[in-house]
């Protein structure tokens, strides 16, 4: 006999049924009092933008198909990136404040087709701010929303984790290295350990070498110290795999080639990474404390050094002062340096918001400031954006004891 | 589970090419027969000189999928699409042998004038630079979607503990044929591909990566657990391994 049910991990029951609705008009009515538009983005979404945007976890579990019409289409399987279309769409030329809603289905596959806290489909509450006057308000005040939505659904036991990617980058702005080695490990930041590794090459560069054949060694050590133009290096290129027959082919341009090459050359002159600035990255990304005492963690872990992130660290203390305002006392929320969610759109201050029965694999909520992803889609420059999204399913789960 | 009902064992061989004529010598070499039953174009065999074994012909990456969902109790096919179509291989089924033939290697491969990237850690730095100036991430054509994500986020078969580079700034596009031919057409950056000699790799300007072998595949005689065992199916689970020496 094929098995006809439906996937486990569906709540069938008609009194789930009703209870998840009567949660959803009580968060939409949250967001709606608060001044969110609600909006309905369309569920199929093009696939190229999102496999593009979101982090690899998501990417692999990204229900993917192609049409008839030969189109690479997906089902949406996070509601942001389609706000931010929407965003895009009317506000993109002026870049004026917007504030969204939205309360609707995502897909993620999930294996064996899923659990009760971890269904291949459910429903995301959230609220988007484009392009706030202020920043730092906005980011309380989405906090404090998705905390007053989840407490009004009738949830009294919940806990916060945070983190603070703008505190990363400061940190990685202010240490003296190449740009590129910048990118590579603020591009490293999601996965610890190809971070940590990443940081170990830096303290010995000299062995990025590659045996490159004269005379195309010394075209790109010229354009490198600046003797020639990059444009002449190209040409040099060009010539070098004209004679070793190599064929020129695909989207990858020899532009890309001579910069790397480049990048390489300067890698083998570059004095290596400070010990100890490597040392300080990979104690920040450790570094686990209650959120009140994160700034004079940092602050004692850059004592010694020349190193100032004082803007950044009072961001975070005015983001907690904030917070406190709105009535959400963050104090003592866990803060870790390597927390950034499994979504490599996030540029900021980030959180989840945790249930003792589900623990930290299941948040009820996250969310988080995303500076870059209005740009990424297509705006001409960045756009300060924060925003959060309730898992209501779990949520309900959670409100339920664990019933389904 | 329809084949699975009776004390016969059903073992799943692929249906045609090279792979099906290795298994036939596989079996002769022990004495036993690989025999179409029906017409010649069947799908259903036996193995002459061991009663009780019901042989299904099948394509190699459907076999997998059967040994997958117990729908076949052994299965004789190559490692590569075992490794690839069932993601938690060593909880669904068990290999019982390497058999020596349809040696092949699933590598990573890059074109050949990309002179700046010989290791993956090179791809990985080339893919942060083409993603800031195409605005999307490189392309990699392939059939073997578990397997290139796997090595590409760090698993290593065959179980090197040390730390290993990792890429991630790359998207799969779904290739069902002539995936050499891709990067060439401008439908991928680079490819994940099996390659017995290099020879079409190289007919297509194309280079494996130093560090980029994902996996050395050959054919395996594999279980599935998830299968239903009974000490008859079990006995003659024994008698099939035990002709192959």
């Amino acid at each position: 006999m094929e098995q006809l049910a439906d996937a486990p991990g569906t709540p069938m029951s008609s009194r789930w049924i009703e209870a998840h609705g009567r949660q959803s008009t009580i968060i939409t009515a949250i967001f709606a009092r608060a001044g969110f538009e609600p909006i309905a983005p369309p569920v199929i979404q093009p696939a190229d933008l999102f496999l593009d945007l979101i982090g690899e976890d998501l990417r692999a579990r990204t229900y993917v198909f192609t049409d008839p019409d030969g189109a690479e289409l997906c089902l949406r399987p996070d509601l942001t990136i389609p706000a931010t279309r929407l965003y895009l769409d009317r506000f993109g030329e002026t870049g004026r404040p917007a504030r969204f809603s939205y309360n609707g289905v995502v897909f993620r596959y999930q294996r064996g087709g899923g659990t009760l806290a971890r269904p291949r489909e459910f429903s995301q509450a959230g609220i988007e701010s484009f392009a706030p006057d202020n920043p730092a308000q906005a980011e309380a005040e989405i906090l404090a929303l998705s905390a007053e939505s989840i407490r009004a659904a009738g949830l009294r036991a919940f806990t916060f984790r945070v983190g603070d990617l703008g505190i990363f980058n400061a940190l990685l702005d202010a240490i003296d290295m190449p740009e590129r080695w910048r990118a590579q490990l603020s591009h490293h930041f999601w996965q610890h350990a190809a971070f940590r590794r990443q940081l170990q090459k830096l303290m010995k560069p000299e062995e990025f070498g590659r045996a490159l054949a004269e005379p195309l060694f010394q075209a790109i050590e010229a354009a490198r110290r600046g003797t020639i133009r990059h444009g002449d290096a190209v040409v040099a290129l060009e010539q070098h795999l004209e004679r070793q027959g190599l064929v020129v082919a695909g989207t990858r341009t020899l532009d890309e080639i001579a910069w790397q090459l480049e990048g390489l050359a300067a890698d083998l002159k570059s004095p290596p990474l400070d010990p100890r600035a490597a040392l300080l990255l990979d104690a920040y990304i450790k570094l686990a404390t209650p959120a009140r005492a994160a700034p004079d963690a940092i602050r004692a872990l850059l004592k010694g050094t020349t190193i100032d992130i004082e803007p950044a660290l009072a961001r975070f203390e005015e983001r907690l002062r904030l917070c406190a305002q709105e009535g959400i006392d963050m104090a003592d929320a866990p803060f870790s340096g390597g927390f950034g969610r499994q979504f490599e759109y996030y540029t900021g201050f980030v959180f989840e918001i945790l249930s003792p029965l589900l623990g930290e694999e299941e948040p009820l909520a996250g969310g988080g400031r995303y500076d870059r992803l209005v740009e990424a889609i297509g705006a001409p420059s960045p756009v300060t954006a924060v925003g959060s999204a309730i898992h209501t399913d779990r949520l309900l789960l959670a409100v339920r004891g664990g019933r389904p | 589970m329809s084949d699975v009902t009776t004390d016969k064992l059903v073992l799943a061989v692929p249906s045609k090419g090279r792979l099906m004529e290795e298994t036939a010598q596989l079996f002769a070499r022990g004495g036993l027969k690989l025999a179409r039953t029906g017409n010649d174009r069947g799908y259903r065999g036996e193995l002459q000189g061991l009663p009780g074994v019901e042989v299904a012909f099948v394509s190699a990456s459907e076999i997998a999928d059967l040994l997958r969902k117990g729908e076949v109790h052994l299965g004789v096919t190559g490692e590569d699409l075992l490794r690839d179509l069932i993601p938690e291989a060593e909880t669904d089924v068990e290999f019982l042998k390497a058999l020596g033939f349809g040696h092949a290697d699933v590598v990573v491969a890059v074109p050949d004038f990309w002179i700046d990237v010989s290791t993956m850690s090179d791809l990985e730095e080339a893919a942060l630079l083409y993603r800031r100036r195409h605005g999307t991430r490189m392309r990699v054509a392939t059939k073997y979607r578990t397997l290139t994500r796997m090595f590409f986020s760090g698993h290593r078969y065959g179980g090197e503990a040390r730390s290993v580079d990792t890429v991630s700034m790359y998207r799969i596009v779904e290739s069902l044929g002539a995936t050499e031919g891709a990067p060439g057409a401008g439908l991928a950056e680079l490819i994940v591909d099996i390659t017995s000699t290099g020879s079409t790799l190289k007919a297509n300007s194309l280079r494996v990566l130093d560090d980029g072998i994902i996996l050395k595949s050959e054919a395996n005689l594999v279980m599935s657990r998830r299968a239903a065992w009974t000490d008859e199916t079990l006995a003659l689970k024994d008698a099939v391994l035990g002709s192959l020496g």
